[in-house]
């Protein structure tokens, strides 16, 4: 396996150096020769595969927004954050469907029918989250474009507006923690890419707090008594990536893949 | 026709790896649509390169002895991963030789161009360079 093949796949990692099971040190920059003055290698690309593989998480004090709380804005990356929930304690239903769906190698995932992916499962791309002291939005670049509004004005949760697929959040501030409170959630998504299944009585709350510039640390407790023996809390890291931006990601566009999708 | 299917347990055990640390990278379930133990190196010229959504696509046409010509569609990962790394809709050329390493799709269904359906893991240009590097090989249970 060469360097250069190596050293892809840690970048497509994103933040695997932290939590590689690769040998990370041996992986340096890449081979490719880039031109000092275009800043493009020989091949015409702009070189920046490897900014994209070193990727430095910055340092510093966390900002404060006006009215002193933490402003959890910026680019950020969960590196494999997305793949960690633990072991959620399931009832017998709910094992049987997580079964069903590991057996069919998540054909029917509906990520790959490009459908939201739902709270709190997140895809490997980047998050952009962009705060105001009334509100949080959270931009998802994919699995497909879609977005979060985390209301912080006071308001209480929306009268019954039926299943949502990414559900109805209010968020308050614990100190310098943000609790961000999300229900009406509908029961199509998948908690994960294996299938963990939830009802519509998921209720999810997510601790939000960043203790530097370059992290933010999520505390997310699931409880869903219909789908699950006890509630199930796992945590998530995400890291600051400041020269990147989200960018398209129409996942309709090309999506021969659904037709594809056979299972074993 | 340099087509040929091999069975290379370095890599599969190499990708098993690379699964464990990035599992994934596509927004659908590998192993649901592409068999990994079904590998297949395929040499011949870029017909073009979709830059799309969800994945980007590689048509690579390969003409055999007597001179017929087969379409192969590599699926790859995902533009902004792609560009991420480098990478972007120039990084191919149309008519340029390329060698492309994958695995085959499960249906052994045609897309409905009828070109071969596989999934990249790399391509090795003429001169050696290796671009869009990395495949959506994936599916590690969490539990």
């Amino acid at each position: 396996m060469s360097k250069r093949y190596l050293n892809s796949l840690t970048a497509a990692a994103a933040a695997a150096a932290m939590l590689s099971l690769l040998p990370v040190a041996s992986v340096g920059q890449s081979n490719a020769k880039t031109d000092a003055k275009t800043g493009k290698s020989k091949a015409g690309q702009k070189e920046n595969a490897a900014d994209f593989q070193s990727a430095p998480t910055p340092t510093g004090p966390a900002p404060k927004m006006p009215n002193g709380k933490p402003d959890l804005s910026g680019v950020w990356t969960p590196g494999l954050s997305f793949t960690q929930m633990g072991q959620v304690p399931l009832q017998p239903w709910a094992e049987e469907v997580y079964k069903q769906r590991r057996a069919n190698l998540s054909k029917d995932d509906p990520e790959g029918h490009c459908l939201p992916a739902g709270v709190p499962r997140i895809s490997p791309f980047l998050q952009k989250f962009v705060q105001t002291p009334t509100l949080l939005v959270i931009l998802d670049e994919g699995n497909i474009h879609s977005y979060r509004q985390v209301f912080l004005d006071g308001r209480p949760h929306l009268d019954d507006p039926g299943p949502l697929w990414m559900g109805d959040s209010i968020g308050k501030w614990d100190g310098d923690t943000l609790v961000v409170d999300t229900i009406d959630l509908n029961d199509k998504t998948w908690l994960n890419g294996q299938g963990l299944p939830h009802s519509e009585d998921l209720h999810v709350i997510e601790r939000f707090k960043r203790p530097d510039l370059g992290h933010l640390e999520i505390e997310i407790t699931m409880d869903d008594p219909k789908a699950f023996t006890k509630p199930h809390t796992f945590s998530r890291t995400y890291l600051l990536r400041p020269t990147w931006e989200i960018q398209e990601y129409v996942c309709n566009e090309f999506n021969v893949d659904a037709e594809h999708l056979v299972g074993k | 026709m340099a087509t040929s299917f091999k069975l290379r347990a370095a890599l599969v055990a190499g990708f098993a790896l690379f699964g464990a640390v990035c599992p994934m990278l596509a927004h659908h379930s590998f192993a649901a649509e592409y068999d990994s133990t079904k590998t297949v190196t395929v040499k011949g010229t870029v017909n073009h390169l979709s830059w799309v959504n969800p994945h980007a696509y590689v048509f690579v046409d390969v003409k055999d002895a007597s001179g017929k010509v087969t379409t192969w569609a590599f699926e790859s990962l995902s533009p902004n991963a792609l560009s991420r790394q480098g990478w972007n809709r120039n990084s191919l050329k149309q008519g340029e030789e390329v060698t492309v390493e994958g695995y085959m799709a499960k249906d052994n269904k045609p897309l409905a161009d009828g070109s071969i359906h596989a999934n990249s893991r790399g391509i090795t240009r003429a001169d050696g360079r290796k671009v869009f590097v990395g495949s959506s090989a994936d599916d590690v249970p969490s539990k």
